[in-house]
């Protein structure tokens, strides 16, 4: 039975890993690849989680894999680089049940902390081959189509969609998912599972990883002649001697363009990785000149320069080497600014529109109302100003802590590394009290090894864990201290303060919702020597709120006009978005349409002006 | 060929999700082709949220609108219409919610929310067949602010012809949850009446 829906991209690639039978589902929440985990929920016999990390979540699927089962790791680009030492041992074993990583990158850091290319990782790092797709219609049918060419090749492959591929929408076919799903079973094969530095006779005493590494070289050939038959690649003709190569969404743009253009241009569409080398060739006949469009490396661009001083082709290549903007995302305009560049003589009718000359205030992402961590944020900020100390902070809802007026963690990189660089700096000798802010989904992630070393390590830092029990910052996602799996299980919570007994570590466990309680905690871990943990431990508002729980007393509060004189510290230290200053009155006040009542700025007034 | 690109621009909980959903299903009950794109992440954090929507009875191919593409813009708060403007084909037209969101930077006063009138001026100086429709107020008035997005579908379909009043009523009442069927019925009805012909 076909059904057309109209659905997210990620729901597209859900669906096609579903058809295509895949049993192991496992990955770890960022945006734009999230949904895809969570649209493979409710099928029987699909095993669906949420790992306590990327690699952990990649490390499960290889494992299913080898039972021959199909299976879908799911990440951002953050994750694939994390998981890039396994994919640099798994690319040498090969897998079984066919394996595709979704690798989802974010041209433009839409909601990222960088922005990168990971096919660079996969493909030219890893030697492993990949899909790129241009629209979430064929995004679904790689996908299935990546399940069949793992098997065959016996390959790690990977689907690496965009950001407006992922959270597009569009009409896609529904077809049935397989039923009769076969038997996982698992015959030892050591000569190929276990990847050690061992002498292999029959090849001279060469050592195993190296004869692996030949296998992987090897099985490029049988690459080049599946790439080259693929669907995912073809040739549109036009007029002139300069052509446009489009991979993924470059060509979708590329093809949004050709409605302003006064005539057609050629148009080589890339999908696949390796590339095909016969279609690129015979493209390029008779063309002086081609523009690579691609997200967001000048990669493709650098592959056909090579392809073509092999073959001693005479064509000039350009992209995003320089001639297209080489970061960001490409948009119809960097298309059409490429093209009027590359094209003098192509007409091109796009019409002028004004710029509105108006100032539009930006809208910063800030701490829900009612949000916890805004009393462990002011808690530590005011500890903070006191000892003249350090916030190195990490990835999750907190990081708002750091943007204007609040402005208190002073660096943010990438999981779990709030603790290694706070301990970084406490090593310097500054003397200067130096904290670790880290939510608990990082923490599980791989925060926590951060941590094991500097109790191993004696290093004298504070770090604060926000416990708030679910993965918020992505859409609550389940972790191993929520007491839930995804598919809604109970599971035992970790119980932090044991973890710090075992790691030989002091803690404090505090209310967030009492500020004075964390200022004591905090003052006390100031004055203790060596590493100590704070855990200000409270439920996701936000996620708590929507099913009827709440951990306060919801009170009226409101400013007293009499005895509020504008000191601002209500906003720079807490900034609540339901108090607003008065600038002609040079008063605050709380707008009871947005405040939920938790009271924590009660505490932060200092003239006791709110009430 | 035939088509409509329409931005819904607003704040998290404004109900574009909705708005989209009820226009997109129309597309697809025509038989156009319908593709589209959303922000997601900040909607829950007073981020600035738009979807877009592509209807066209031809081939589509980016799902965003750019600069200059969109037939429609709806914007469900001043400042966010303002911010998707240049979107807008100068000889298309808006619909904006009579409201004011600031920002949180606002708020604490560190950044201006423009006067209203300034605003209004900026957006009809940018293209002239603009109408303001005090969505919030009414749906307020009819008991539930959150009906906004419903009167703003009315009022759209009463200035756009594109979209015909029975079936774009029909969807707005079969994507309702049975207890707010009624009452957004009513919100669509209303919307299509405060907008003069």
């Amino acid at each position: 039975m076909k059904e057309k829906q109209y659905v997210m991209g990620n729901t597209a690639i859900a669906r096609g890993a579903l058809e295509a039978g895949v049993r192991v589902v496992a990955g770890y929440p960022g945006t734009p690849a999230t949904e895809i985990v969570d649209e493979c929920l409710g099928h029987p016999g699909v095993h669906v989680e949420w790992a306590s990390n990327e690699k952990v979540a990649f490390e499960i699927c290889v494992g299913a894999s080898l039972c021959h089962v199909r299976t879908m790791p799911v990440m951002k680009h953050n994750g694939t680089n994390f998981v890039t030492d396994f994919l640099m041992h798994v690319n040498f074993t090969g897998v079984r049940g066919g394996l595709v990583l979704i690798s989802a990158d974010d041209p433009g850091a839409l909601s990222s902390q960088n922005e990168e290319d990971t096919r660079i990782l996969v493909n030219q790092y890893g030697h492993l081959p990949m899909f790129d797709p241009s629209t979430i219609q064929e995004a679904k049918a790689m996908i299935k189509e990546a399940f069949e060419l793992s098997e065959k090749t016996e390959l790690v492959w990977c689907l690496r969609p965009v950001t407006r591929v992922c959270h597009a929408r569009g009409i896609v076919e529904f077809e049935d998912l397989q039923k009769d799903l076969p038997a996982a079973h698992y015959e030892p094969d050591r000569q190929r599972f276990i990847m050690s530095a061992v002498e292999v006779p029959e090849f001279g005493g060469l050592k195993r990883p190296q004869l692996r590494h030949r296998w992987l070289n090897g099985k490029q050939e049988e690459l080049y002649k599946i790439v080259e038959k693929s669907s995912f690649n073809w040739i549109e003709k036009g007029e002139g001697k300069i052509g446009l190569v489009g991979c993924g969404m470059g060509y979708t743009l590329i093809k949004e363009a050709e409605q302003y253009l006064g005539r057609k241009l050629p148009i080589l569409k890339l999908g696949t990785l390796p590339l095909p080398k016969k279609k690129i060739k015979k493209f390029v006949k008779g063309l002086e000149k081609i523009v690579v469009f691609e997200e967001t490396e000048p990669y493709v661009e650098g592959l056909i320069k090579r392809i073509f001083h092999e073959e001693k082709i005479e064509v000039e290549v350009l992209g995003r080497s320089g001639f297209v903007p080489s970061d960001g995302e490409l948009t119809l305009q960097t298309i059409l600014d490429a093209v009027r560049k590359a094209v003098p003589d192509v007409k091109i009718t796009q019409p002028e529109v004004p710029v509105p000359e108006i100032h539009i205030p930006i809208r910063t992402r800030t701490q829900c109302v009612g949000c916890n961590y805004r009393g462990i944020l002011n808690a530590l900020k005011q500890t903070v100003r006191k000892h003249k100390g350090i916030v190195a902070g990490d990835i999750g809802c907190h990081d708002a802590g750091s943007f204007s007026p609040m402005e208190l963690q002073s660096t943010i990189y990438c999981m779990g590394s709030s603790v290694p660089m706070a301990s970084g700096m406490a090593l310097t000798g500054m003397n200067r009290p130096v904290f670790a802010f880290i939510g608990d989904s990082t923490f599980y992630h791989n925060g926590i090894i951060g941590l094991i070393n500097a109790a191993h390590n004696k290093i004298n830092v504070n770090v604060i864990l926000g416990e708030n029990t679910v993965t918020a910052m992505t859409g609550f996602q389940p972790h191993p201290g929520t007491g839930k799996t995804l598919s809604g299980e109970e599971s035992r919570p970790i119980d932090v303060a044991k973890l710090a007994e075992a790691i030989g570590i002091s803690y404090r466990v505090v209310n967030p919702y009492d500020i004075k309680q964390c200022q004591e905690a905090l003052e006390a871990a100031v004055k203790e020597e060596g590493p100590s943990l704070i855990v200000s431990s409270m439920p996701c508002y936000l996620f708590s709120s929507r099913h009827g729980r709440k951990f306060f007393e919801p009170k009226e509060v409101w400013v007293n006009p009499d005895i509020c004189n504008g000191c601002k510290i209500c906003i720079n230290d807490f900034g609540c978005p339901a108090i607003s200053f008065d600038k002609s009155q040079k008063k605050v006040s709380i707008d009871p349409g947005t405040c939920v009542g938790c009271g924590l700025c009660v505490d932060v007034c200092k003239r006791g002006a709110i009430s | 060929m035939k088509k409509m690109d329409v931005v819904i621009a607003g704040v998290g909980g404004q109900g574009n999700i909705f708005a989209s959903i009820v226009i997109s299903q129309y597309a697809m009950n025509k038989k156009m082709n319908v593709l589209g794109a959303e922000t997601i992440g900040a909607a829950q954090r007073g981020g600035s949220v738009v979807s877009h929507i592509r209807i066209a009875d031809g081939a589509i191919y980016s799902p965003l609108i750019s600069r200059g593409q969109a037939d429609l813009l709806i914007g469900m708060e001043y400042v966010e219409m303002l911010r998707y403007l240049r979107l807008l084909n100068p000889r298309g037209a808006y619909l904006v919610n009579a409201v004011k969101i600031p920002t949180v930077q606002n708020n604490m006063g560190l950044d201006e929310y423009p006067e209203t009138d300034e605003i209004l001026k900026a957006a009809r100086k940018y293209c002239p067949n603009g109408h303001v429709i005090d969505a919030s107020n009414l749906a307020k008035k009819l008991g539930n602010v959150q009906m906004t997005n419903v009167v703003m579908l009315g009022a759209l379909v009463k200035v756009l012809p594109f979209f015909d009043y029975k079936e774009m009523r029909s969807l707005v009442a079969s994507n309702s949850p049975a207890k707010f069927k009624k009452a957004n019925l009513k919100a669509f009805e209303a919307g299509y009446k405060i907008v003069k012909s």
